[in-house]
């Protein structure tokens, strides 16, 4: 059994209960025990590094200190604006001892930080330590039938020099983890954009813009529903996309989906379990094509011969 | 006569090259940033002008202009820069720069996030974690736009969407001198 170290992050008691409540059902079937860190702390989001530098690695440092307390030597974390801060103070302490040092005097009591543990997000640890191979392993009712488009948001393959994970540009982890589930991934080139999370109550407009776009686009790629690994972008698709629809007068009725919610479906939990009650769009129609069989594109006929064309010539 | 180059001098470019510990002189201008950036179209000015009017001594201008409060810090731009720079942590050293000379553009908009953003960290100071309610309606309060959302309200409480409470982080009083001491380090870092 593998050990890893668990920051739920604020959101986890609130808007992404059930992010959190399927991420610990997962990591359970793939035998991984998690271990919360004791009286974690908000990571400052991005309202800290807007404002004040200092206390902008402050939040997370505590955090990082208090993880180095537990035996384990990776932590996971569901969020990807969390995730985003913790590895952005480590990557910069690491870097930097001189300010690590003066970022400590901040949190004397909590000890020194040595740089032990390393920080994952949910999507790099399922990908990179547990694998898609085990992942496979524990699928008994495949969610094949299902075209999804995968969104993967700014943060959690941004910057490449922070996160050391994946494509910045065109990511696929998700699209394997969702594949090795049974589901068909859809060409979707919105992958990465940003949802504009961070204004999601300063500036509702620039939202509303931002994620119809992605909308727009996971549409076209002919997906039934969204992907995601955070709870900033799976809030902001799904509880704003009435707003959108209304403001641009479309149509999307895009459900956004956990990634963790779908491989515990896959892994055999019941559909009650997931907590789809919470969703503002609703999962049902997308569901309904578990079970289908997806016609392949067929491929395009053999070009006819270059003789003939030639004789043509003639 | 316009000297282009104000490396080794007392010079905004300068504090925004340190803050930022990107060089800003290296932008040739090639506009890639501003096809990337999903808000340069909110923006008064975008990234590129900015790298420009950074280079041109321009500060005021610079500070005053809303694009700095507007990037998301997505690194779109950044991944895609052929001289890799580090342009969300530029607009970033111009906005803290600004704070700390509290000089800053007064639109609603901006007031709007810079709101936001203290009633976050007020909160955070107090519960040690974010409380999502609360903090949607004091911003509504203090933004004076009590309905702001308030048609989401209904269906977002009744699914449990938002909860009605907090769970604090219990050594709050370490959260308390942590921010003391931030403040401490931002003081110095003038
Ligand atoms: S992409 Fe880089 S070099 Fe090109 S204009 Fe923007 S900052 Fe300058
Ligand atoms: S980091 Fe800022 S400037 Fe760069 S693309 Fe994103 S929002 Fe635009």
């Amino acid at each position: 059994m593998k050990k890893v170290t668990y920051f739920p992050g604020c959101s986890a008691h609130g808007t992404s209960e059930e992010f959190d409540l399927t991420v610990k059902m997962v990591m359970k079937t793939l035998d991984v025990e998690m271990e919360e860190i004791p009286d974690w702390n908000c990571c400052g989001a991005t309202s800290a590094h807007t404002m004040n530098e200092s206390l902008a690695y402050a939040l997370p440092l505590r955090n990082l200190v208090l993880a180095e307390k537990l035996s384990n030597d990776t932590m996971t974390i569901p969020c990807a604006s969390c995730y985003q801060r913790l590895k952005v103070t480590k990557v910069h302490m690491d870097e930097n001892p001189e300010l690590a040092k003066k970022i400590n005097t901040t949190i004397v009591e909590e000890g020194n930080y040595k740089g032990r543990v390393a920080v994952k997000s949910m999507l790099q640890y399922c990908y990179e330590d547990i694998g898609l191979d085990a992942i496979k392993a524990k699928v008994i009712s495949p969610i094949s039938g299902m075209k999804l488009a995968c969104y993967y948001g700014c943060l959690l393959t941004r910057p490449k020099s922070i996160t050391q994970f994946d494509s910045p540009e065109y990511p696929m982890s998700m699209d394997n983890i969702v594949e090795a589930l049974g589901a068909k991934a859809m060409l979707f080139d919105f992958k990465t954009e940003c949802c504009g999370a961070s204004f999601s109550i300063s500036d509702t407009d620039i939202v509303l813009q931002l994620s119809g776009k992605i909308l727009e686009m996971a549409k076209e790629s002919g997906a039934q529903a969204i992907v995601v690994a955070c709870p900033l972008c799976q809030s902001n698709l799904d509880m704003r996309q009435g707003d959108i629809e209304k403001k641009y007068k479309v149509k999307y009725n895009l459900p956004v989906f956990y990634l963790t919610q779908l491989m515990a479906m896959a892994f055999g939990f019941p559909k009650e379990k997931m907590m789809f009650s919470k969703h503002i769009v609703p999962v049902d129609g997308a569901l309904a094509h578990i079970g289908e069989v997806i016609e392949e594109p067929k491929k395009p006929a053999k070009a006819k011969k270059a003789v003939k064309a030639e004789s043509e010539v003639e | 006569m316009i000297t282009l180059s104000y490396k080794g001098k007392n010079t905004f470019l300068e504090a925004v090259n340190k803050k930022s510990g990107s060089d800003v002189l290296e932008c040739y201008q090639c506009g890639k940033c501003v096809s990337t950036c999903p808000v340069s179209n909110f923006m008064d000015f975008p990234p590129r002008e900015i790298m420009q009017m950074i280079k041109l001594e321009l500060k005021e201008e610079t500070q005053m202009a809303n694009s700095t409060w507007f990037c998301l810090t997505c690194s779109a731009c950044s991944g895609r820069c052929p001289r890799e720079i580090n342009i969300p942590a530029v607009m970033e050293a111009v906005r803290h720069l600004a704070i700390e000379e509290n000089f800053h553009p007064d639109s609603k908009q901006v007031k709007n996030i810079r709101k936001f953003h203290e009633i976050f960290l007020d909160m955070i100071k107090r519960y040690g974690r974010n409380y999502e309610l609360r903090m949607m309606a004091e911003f509504n309060i203090r933004t004076r736009n009590l309905f702001k959302d308030m048609h989401l309200a209904p269906k977002a409480l009744l699914k449990g969407k938002i909860p009605l409470g907090v769970k604090s982080v219990k050594s709050a009083k370490a959260i308390k001198k942590m921010y003391e001491m931030a403040e401490k380090l931002e003081q110095q870092n003038k």
